[in-house]
């Protein structure tokens, strides 16, 4: 039996000295290259889960275990964040004063590497996501698809093994939310990558091989 | 269900994992007004993969408010000018006190403790030369006197014989004579007075025959007045007096080095007239009082300057971060590490600091330019720059830069990745 990618024990966070639990002891195990949906109603904790599996927040307790190593014991957060893992948001957070090309380039800038291959990864990731002929387009000049096709190729320039994508279609209309899930599961196939993501939108939740609901800060049954 | 059919339809290509031409590529082209396929463009791409280096990264976060950036630039440049000019000016003033003991031959200055004072017996001059490493000595009186209200100069007594008139080119005329009310006026101060040999001049309401007009080695002698001791002595009422004797030395004697020589001969000179401080002319040019008060008062006023000019780096440095907050937070969650984004910072500032201090270069040289053609400064100001002096503004500039920048850039850094994130 091989051991799980991704291991949540007993995880908590609470907020504003405790007066607000966004997790209340959530525990499930994550295969590699597993496709998980997280759904529940705004300010069930979804968001908060994660963040936490994705080591952008630390938890109040319990723990997160990548590869049976612990996040932020074990495993430096940063270097997680850098080589593990890949973070698409709903408000695409590209940088706008960079093209597409060089919002790609920005994760490869955490370490010193070859510019010239930074350059080139990125425009084959573009290219991959049917964007070479936007390139060199800063993002208010790209559609809300196209931001979050370069969200997703930033999101794979280090080659995580852990796609997170938070509310992913969340500012698209359906034919682009469409698309975008098509890319995001097209990837998590041919690439065997895990990818968790959380949404409130039962069509995309239910697409997911396996569907996780969270309510008041705990996995339902 | 629209979405289950769509994916059951259609499976990720093996080389693409984009499923098809977009749907919104026409309303981005509307948008932007760019065609996907303009030649422009295509051609653009064709030509060579656009690299982002880390620095390139933070310049273009400093472009992205050009004018607050510029604004920062000429505030740093304003203070790196300021200190370009001061110091040159200084320096330059400290370089010419040199040029002017070495043109003139003189080894040795023999002075009382305070420089600016003529309190110097001039009856000393027989015992002074009478000291046997001693081959000349001339008395003489060094002063500042107002020519004009806007103009005022250096003025020296020399006897009309002195062996620091042989380091003078007439350009016309000739020597003053002791015991009579002429004098000789350096080329600059000439120019600027609008004199010519023949015309007389009034200093403090005497008037004085202007012998000549002399090319000088240095800037401090090209715009000085030189005039007998005695009638300087009588102009400033203090007959008998002078500020000191210059001294040229024997040469040394063979076997024996030229600093232990000139230890030697200070040690004979002040064991003859006790009481009176001999010392050596480069460390006289350079420890004078005129030149301690003017490095005091560039130093000083450049402080300011640059205390100025790192407040507004520190400034455009804590709105930035402030501003991009939500940026750090991408970029921290993208796995950027707290220094690599502390690093970035201190880039940024560091650039603002280093161009900052190449636009002061240019306003220091302009500056310095300006004084040395003014009539009330140009007699002390030279327009030359020492390489040590350029790169001394340059890295106060980075360093200043660094500095301002370095608290905005710990706070960026160490910000929490969600909390950078929820930021509006």
């Amino acid at each position: 039996m091989t051991s799980p990618q991704l291991e949540v024990r007993n995880l908590r966070k609470s907020y504003d000295d405790g007066r607000i639990e966004a997790l209340r002891g959530v525990s499930l195990t994550i295969d590699s290259g597993e496709y998980i949906a997280i759904s529940g109603a705004s300010g069930s904790g979804k968001s908060t889960l994660l963040q936490l599996l994705g080591g952008l927040d630390v938890p109040t307790s319990g723990e997160v275990l990548f590869e049976n190593a612990a996040l932020g014991s074990i495993i430096n957060l940063d270097e997680y964040r850098a080589h593990r893992v890949g973070f698409i948001f709903q408000a695409f957070y590209l940088l706008p004063t960079l093209r597409a090309i060089e919002n790609v380039q920005v994760p490869m800038l955490a370490f010193n590497g070859n510019a010239n291959h930074r350059a080139e990864r990125a425009k084959a990731l573009l290219q991959e996501l049917g964007l070479e002929h936007r390139l060199y387009q800063y993002p208010n000049e790209l559609s809300a698809g196209e931001r979050q096709r370069v969200a997703i190729a930033r999101a794979l320039a280090n080659k995580p093994s852990i796609l997170l994508a938070d509310e992913p279609t969340g500012n698209l209309d359906s034919v682009n939310s469409a698309r975008i899930m098509e890319i995001l599961t097209g990837i998590q196939k041919t690439h065997g990558m895990t990818l968790i993501i959380v949404t409130h939108e039962n069509d995309i939740a239910h697409a997911a091989p396996r569907h996780i609901r969270i309510r008041d800060g705990r996995i339902e049954a | 269900m629209l979405f289950r059919r769509r994916c059951s339809r259609r499976a990720p290509a093996a080389l693409s994992l984009y499923p098809g031409p977009s749907v919104d590529t026409g309303r981005a082209a509307q948008f932007t007004g760019v065609q996907p396929n303009a030649p422009n463009l295509r051609t653009y791409a064709g030509i060579m993969v656009h690299q982002l280096s880390f620095a390139g990264f933070a310049c273009k976060n400093l472009l992205r408010r050009r004018l607050r950036t510029l604004l920062t630039l000429c505030g740093i440049g304003m203070a790196i000018g300021a200190f370009v000019a001061l110091v040159g000016f200084s320096r330059s003033f400290e370089h010419e006190w040199e040029r002017l003991y070495s043109s003139s031959g003189t080894d040795i200055a023999v002075v009382d403790k305070n420089f600016m004072n003529t309190s110097v017996n001039e009856s000393l001059t027989p015992k002074l030369r009478a000291v046997p490493v001693v081959a000349q000595a001339e008395p003489m009186i060094f002063n500042i006197m107002d020519i004009t209200p806007e103009v005022n100069a250096l003025i020296f007594g020399w006897n009309d014989d002195s062996y620091e008139l042989e380091s003078l080119t007439f350009s016309s005329g000739g020597r003053f004579h002791n015991g009579k009310p002429e004098i000789i006026l350096g080329e600059m101060l000439a120019r600027n007075l609008n004199k010519k040999v023949g015309d007389t001049i009034e200093l403090q309401g005497s008037k004085f025959a202007i012998t000549g007009i002399y090319h000088g080695g240095t800037a401090l002698e090209a715009g000085a007045v030189i005039m007998s001791i005695d009638q300087l002595q009588i102009l400033s009422s203090l007959q008998g007096k002078v500020s000191g004797f210059h001294v040229r030395l024997r040469p040394a004697p063979p076997g024996e080095s030229a600093e232990r020589y000139l230890k030697r001969a200070q040690a004979q000179i002040e064991a003859a007239l006790p009481g009176l401080n001999a010392q050596a002319a480069a460390d006289r040019a350079s420890n004078n009082q005129f030149v301690s008060l003017a490095h005091a008062v560039a130093w000083g006023t450049s402080c300011i300057a640059l205390l100025m000019g790192v407040l507004g780096i520190a400034n455009t440095m804590a709105m930035s971060v402030f501003e991009r907050t939500r940026e750090i937070g991408i970029l921290r969650a993208i796995g950027w590490k707290t220094w690599r984004v502390l690093l970035l910072i201190q880039v940024e500032a560091a650039v603002l600091g280093f161009a900052g201090g190449i636009l002061g270069l240019g306003f220091g040289f302009g500056a310095l330019h300006l004084l040395a053609n003014l009539p009330q400064t140009a007699s002390v100001v030279s327009t030359s720059l020492s390489w040590l002096h350029l790169v001394q503004a340059l890295s106060i500039s980075v360093l200043s830069g660094l500095i301002a920048g370095a608290y905005p850039a710990w706070r960026g850094a160490h910000l929490s990745p969600v909390e950078a994130l929820r930021h509006d």
